[in-house]
């Protein structure tokens, strides 16, 4: 019984583990693989991108002759940030992906 | 008279599907049958039709919970048939990673435990502790739970200097609260009697049946695949293999536990030791034609790859033997003469990874009426 009243005592006066999540936001650490982008301005085209995607999330928009990441199908795994020769992609720490507009889940 | 109690493939123990069938006399078990297949996902196949880069990201999937141990394994694999050997600096941080993974594989076992037990207070404490060491891969790899760190001849990302304290301080709270654990599953009344003399494996039949991991060295058996055949930097860290004699749930737990403590001394002294240098060097993806076999220890037990090899970019069949299959046909001697309110309890006792698993099919019958009905239902699947 005391050692339950002192674990109650500390549990009372302790943080929440939790955060409220939508109000309350906690940043990812630097380095954090969130969503990649693409710079269109540095892109040089060389493809090596696309070769390096695991799961094919990389295709070539035919008007404008540049590349475009499908976050539905992208896992994440930031090798095309590390072949691009121009740094034109990057991870950003943008996580909140969830959409329901197609359009919206592709990389401009 | 016996009756059969089909549990499965949506069953209350796990979140996975999978099929099991006992047949029961008034509470005491007789028989089980275990039939596996429903989360098959076509892996090994798909494997054989993408280059070893790609695969890399794809060994990681086959299990959520060891991805780390999934993809090191992949990746020791194709570095023995490329020829190369990673550098050393590499070794300590895929050694790191590995058991930052255990930790929180082992917290992940022990907070499901006890909800399984109706214990949900020590769940919710385990999944809070947890969070550090999620926290910890977070900021190590990128990634919470798919870290996407190991590729083929090292690393792709380096532990930084300013990494440590934060390492130091994050390992000091994990163990605080492991050896809190260690004390309340010692003394607390609910989990003694929920979890000892259940599902007991002696010495015996975990050789028999070829039990791996936690599950044989509850059982008595001093096996790990980190100090039998040391792979990566493990031959150059110490730590103890720790087993327990019992060989029922209790047992189980406690064995995980103390592969926590283990573990947070090997990061701690990995990080200590670790040399500098490179931390990958180039391979090229063309592989000689050859064949190799590669085994590590997952926090379930022994993990095996074999890959070969025809001289292109794509391997020609990738098997991969997870600890969960392993460790299934000790489940009927862990079942028979049980009761079937201890179900989920022992079935979550091994730890099973059935998403990992269900690349095969296993038929465990006795009578010749069970095993007409199991074939019958293989037909059915084969169709």
């Amino acid at each position: 019984m005391p050692r339950i009243l002192s674990q109650v005592l500390k549990n009372l006066l302790r943080k929440p583990a939790t955060v409220k999540y939508p109000y309350v936001r906690v940043k990812p650490p630097k380095g954090y693989r969130g969503a990649p982008v693409i710079d269109k301005e540095k892109c040089i085209r060389c493809w090596l991108c696309i070769r390096a995607c695991p799961d094919r999330a990389i295709s070539v928009n035919k008007e404008t002759k540049k590349p475009s990441i499908w976050h539905g199908r992208c896992t994440f795994c930031g090798e095309c940030a590390e072949v691009c020769p121009t740094r034109a992609i990057t991870m950003t720490e943008d996580f909140e992906l969830a959409t329901y507009d197609i359009q919206r889940a592709r990389s401009e | 008279m016996t009756f059969v109690v089909p549990i499965g493939p949506q069953h209350p123990a796990l979140k996975e599907p999978e099929f099991f069938r006992f047949e029961v006399r008034g509470e005491e078990i007789v028989d089980v049958d275990i039939h596996l297949g429903y989360a098959h996902r076509g892996i090994e196949e798909a494997f054989s039709r993408r280059n070893y880069k790609h695969n890399i990201y794809l060994s990681e999937r086959i299990c959520g919970i060891c991805n780390v141990v999934h993809s090191t394994t992949y990746c020791q694999a194709v570095e023995q048939l490329a020829g190369v050997e990673p550098p050393e600096r590499a070794k300590y941080i895929r050694a790191i990673i590995m058991e930052l993974e255990r930790i929180h594989s082992h917290l992940l076992w022990l907070g499901i435990a006890a909800h399984q037990i109706g214990f949900n207070t020590l769940f919710m404490l385990a999944w809070r502790d947890r969070e550090y060491v999620m926290d910890l891969r977070e900021m190590i790899s990128g990634g919470r739970v798919h870290s996407a760190t190991n590729t083929i001849g090292g690393v792709r990302r380096d532990v930084k200097i300013e990494h440590v304290p934060t390492f130091l301080r994050g390992l000091e709270k994990l163990e605080q609260s492991t050896n809190y654990y260690i004390n309340l599953f010692k003394s607390d009344r609910t989990i003694l009697a929920r979890c000892t003399n259940l599902g007991v494996l002696s010495k015996e039949d975990a050789i028999k049946f070829c039990t791996v991991g936690p599950t044989a060295r509850a059982s008595g058996l001093k096996t790990d695949i980190r100090r039998d055949d040391p792979y990566g930097a493990y031959d150059a860290l110490s730590f103890d293999v720790a087993i327990e004699r019992d060989g029922d749930v209790w047992a189980k737990g406690m064995v995980r536990l103390r592969e926590i403590l283990e573990s947070i001394q090997i990061v701690r002294q990995a990080l200590k030791e670790m040399p500098g240098g490179p931390i990958r060097i180039r391979v090229g993806l063309q592989i000689p034609p050859n064949e190799t076999i590669e085994r590590t220890e997952a926090p379930r037990g022994e993990l095996l790859y074999y890959i070969r090899s025809n001289g292109t970019e794509i391997p020609e069949r990738v098997r991969v033997r997870t600890p969960t299959y392993g460790n299934f046909a000790s489940m009927k001697s862990m079942f028979v003469g049980g009761t079937i309110a201890e179900i989920p309890i022992v079935i979550w006792g091994i730890d099973p990874c059935f998403a990992c698993n269900d690349r095969v099919t296993l038929v465990d019958s006795r009578t010749g009426k069970t095993r007409i009905a199991s074939f019958d239902e293989l037909r059915r699947w084969r169709k």
